[in-house]
């Protein structure tokens, strides 16, 4: 379902990603672990379109994003690190318009089934969003993925910022997506979540994929030790 | 989906504090402007209406005279109202209400409203134009100039990108949002003003084509503040550095360029004084035949070849009074020095019309501001309009005139008294202004200038687009 080719990005002199391969196919979700200025968030951009690549291809249901950019949206539905909302419109309306630019047409019941089954509280699902906390709106992006009918999910550190409940909500929600069979790409820098909720684990450094692991194949110990790992050889590195 | 995302920026406009009160103080300003105009052009009709009545009962109401003391007596033409001038005034206030009719002499409209203002007066009228051309795109500045740093800025644009949604439908999308709260407000004062105006028969007939003109000429000219608007939020990256190049673009197009337009105009193109004007008209009417004066060479001149035309020795052999004959002679001389001299006066205002033209490439303002005084007929345009037919209408009272006194009486009679029948056979003054397609006709540059900035707005919003 999303699959990267070679993907390379650079600016001037600095390589922010170098020849990216990887694969995540439907009811997977790979998460990619590693250190502020990793490439994390710009894998997630390129695989949006939000920046060009320099070289490669990212692809979604075998679609190049540079060039079917619109069309490869269609499956997909992303959430960043902070989902920001129309403040002045409620959850069911933010829910509606994005909807309804994704071009799906729900019924206001099956919208406020979708913001009740991602664990909105119904009290809140007609206020106004500038009432709702991080982990609300999440819940909202979440909801319009659903609505969507979203076959992959990028998440940019989607849990950053989120108290352990909210953060254990959101992961229950992810749990429920790859059971349907939803393709997910998640950059985090929270190992536990990744272990709990992943089924592999990339851990980038410089630009570059270092090390791929299945997540049932690593335990939490043994994946923060190659995580310190990874992230020693680039301390030494750098010095 | 354009009509979705149109919705949804009018409903959140709608739930902003900042729209709410922007609109209230325009719809005030509005209503307020309609009834301080209303109240003016009520007075003024009345005065009007009373003064031409007036006017008129004194010239039948003479006795029996010579003509060319009648001639001389006069008569006023008065500058009818029409119903859109209550919209926009235009230069009413600055262009007279009357003109003397009277014989030798063209004289310029008098009782102009400005000169019995005070100098608070400088500060400007409230008229429903000021709030339509000025305050109407400063309240459309206020709502776009966010449209789309406001995405950018609390990160909305990301997730909308992330739709798969073209950004040129977003564009639109936001322009309708931001066009339909202008529509209502515009539609809602044309309306109240088309129920109101085809009421009062005292303001004359309703040109329904010109004020469906009017209403489309504003439209443009928001759309054009639209487009503007759109373009610089788009190529900005925070709200505040947008709303202080808006409230630039606005100062610049609203009002440094018409002021400096009209001093570039007026330097390239002067109009001469009214002294070094009547001096040269003076000069040119000595020049030739004076109705007043039998002793000039241009006289004796001119009687030598009546008598050869006719075939007599003497004047007093001619069919006719010489004396009404050569009055009338003298008219019409005097006549076409007047017209050489406004001639040259209206090439000049034709000049200045061409750097106001030129200026409008600069400002949308200039040809929405010239179309919707043309339209409400209160433009220089119909100025001079209404001064050559009270000319027209002078010249032929003065040949009505000078031709009883030639016809009716024998040279040398002076004595002669004209039956006061007379001045009730002479019609009274009758002004017909421009017709909506005369307008149109006259002003189809400023239409095509409108016209132009409107493509190019839009071709320059299209362009933008990718940059957002």
């Amino acid at each position: 379902m999303l699959e990267a080719i070679n993907l390379s990005k650079s600016y001037n002199d600095h390589q922010a990603l170098a020849d990216l391969n990887l694969s995540v196919k439907s009811g997977e979700v790979f998460c990619l672990l590693g250190a502020n200025g990793a490439g994390k968030t710009t894998t997630i951009n390129l695989f949006m379109g939000f920046i060009p690549a320099t070289s490669g291809q990212a692809k979604i249901n075998d679609l190049d994003v540079a060039t079917q950019s619109g069309e490869s949206k269609r499956y997909i539905a992303y959430i960043p690190e902070n989902l920001m909302l129309y403040p002045n419109l409620t959850g069911l309306e933010n829910l509606d318009y994005f909807c309804g630019l994704g071009g799906k047409r729900n019924s206001k019941e099956q919208l406020e089934e979708l913001l009740t089954q991602s664990g909105l509280q119904e009290s809140f699902i007609h206020k106004r969003v500038n009432s709702y906390s991080k982990g609300m709106r999440q819940k909202v992006g979440i909801a319009l993925a659903r609505a969507r009918g979203a076959k992959a999910l990028l998440l940019d550190e989607p849990t950053s910022g989120l108290d352990p409940k909210a953060s254990n909500e959101f992961s229950g929600l992810l749990q429920e997506m790859k059971e349907n069979g939803v393709a997910t790409l998640m950059a985090t820098h929270d190992l536990f979540r990744a272990k709990d909720t992943g089924t592999h684990i990339g851990i980038m450094r410089e630009g570059e994929l270092k090390h791929t692991v299945s997540a049932n194949s690593v335990s939490l110990s043994e994946l923060e030790e190659l995580y310190l790992e990874t992230m020693k050889l680039e301390k030494a590195i750098l010095q | 989906m354009i009509k979705k995302i149109a919705l949804k920026e009018f409903k959140e406009n709608l739930r902003e504090g900042r729209f709410r009160v922007s609109v209230i103080i325009v719809l005030l300003l509005l209503i307020m402007a309609a009834w301080l105009s209303y109240d003016y052009y009520a007075s003024v009709q009345q005065q009007h209406s009373a003064a031409k009545e007036n006017a008129r009962n004194i010239w039948v109401s003479q006795d029996d005279k010579n003509p060319h003391s009648a001639a001389h007596y006069g008569t006023y033409a008065f500058k009818p109202k029409y119903p859109l001038a209550l919209i926009d005034p235009g230069v009413d206030k600055y262009s007279g209400i009357s003109i003397f009719l009277e014989a030798h002499n063209r004289n310029e409209s008098q009782y102009m409203a400005a000169a019995d203002q005070t100098g608070l007066a400088r500060f400007g009228d409230l008229t429903p134009d000021f709030i339509l051309l000025f305050i109407i795109p400063l309240l459309i500045i206020l709502v776009a100039y966010n449209s789309f740093t406001r995405e950018k800025e609390q990160g909305t644009l990301q997730l909308l990108k992330s739709q798969g949604l073209s950004l040129w439908k977003l564009t639109l999308g936001k322009w309708g949002g931001i066009f339909l709260p202008v529509l209502i407000i515009t539609t809602g004062l044309f309306v109240i003003a088309t129920i109101f105006l085809s009421g009062l028969s005292d303001f004359g007939q309703l040109s329904y084509i010109a004020l469906i003109i009017m209403f489309l000429v504003y439209l443009c000219y928001y759309a054009i503040i639209i487009n503007i608007s759109l373009v610089v939020s788009a190529l900005t990256k925070q709200s505040g550095i947008s709303l202080v190049i808006l409230l630039a673009v606005w100062i610049l197009i609203c009002l440094a360029m018409p002021k400096a337009s009209s001093n570039l105009a007026d330097t390239i193109y002067p109009y001469p004084s009214r002294q070094a004007f009547a001096t040269e008209v003076e000069k040119d009417k000595k020049a030739g035949l004076d109705g007043h004066n039998p002793w000039s060479q241009a006289a004796k001149d001119f009687e030598r070849e009546t008598l050869e035309e006719y075939g007599v020795d003497s004047l007093s052999q001619l069919p006719f009074n010489f004396d009404g004959y050569r009055m009338q002679k003298g008219e019409e001389h005097e006549a076409q020095v007047y017209f050489k001299h406004y001639t040259k006066l209206k090439e000049t205002y034709k000049q200045q019309t061409k750097v106001y033209q030129a200026s409008a490439l600069l400002s949308p303002f200039l040809p929405a501001r010239f179309l919707s005084m043309a339209l409400a007929r209160t433009d220089y345009g119909t100025h001079w309009d209404f001064a050559d037919a009270a000319e027209n209408y002078r010249l032929e009272l003065q040949r009505a005139l000078n031709t009883d006194f030639a016809e009716n009486s024998s040279y040398g009679d002076w004595a002669y008294r004209a039956d006061k029948k007379l001045w009730k056979d002479i019609p009274d003054f009758s002004y017909i202004p421009p017709t909506t397609a005369e307008v149109m006709q006259n002003n189809w540059s400023s239409f095509v200038l409108l016209f132009l900035w409107l493509f190019a707005s839009f071709g320059g919003l299209k362009l933008t687009t990718h940059k957002i």
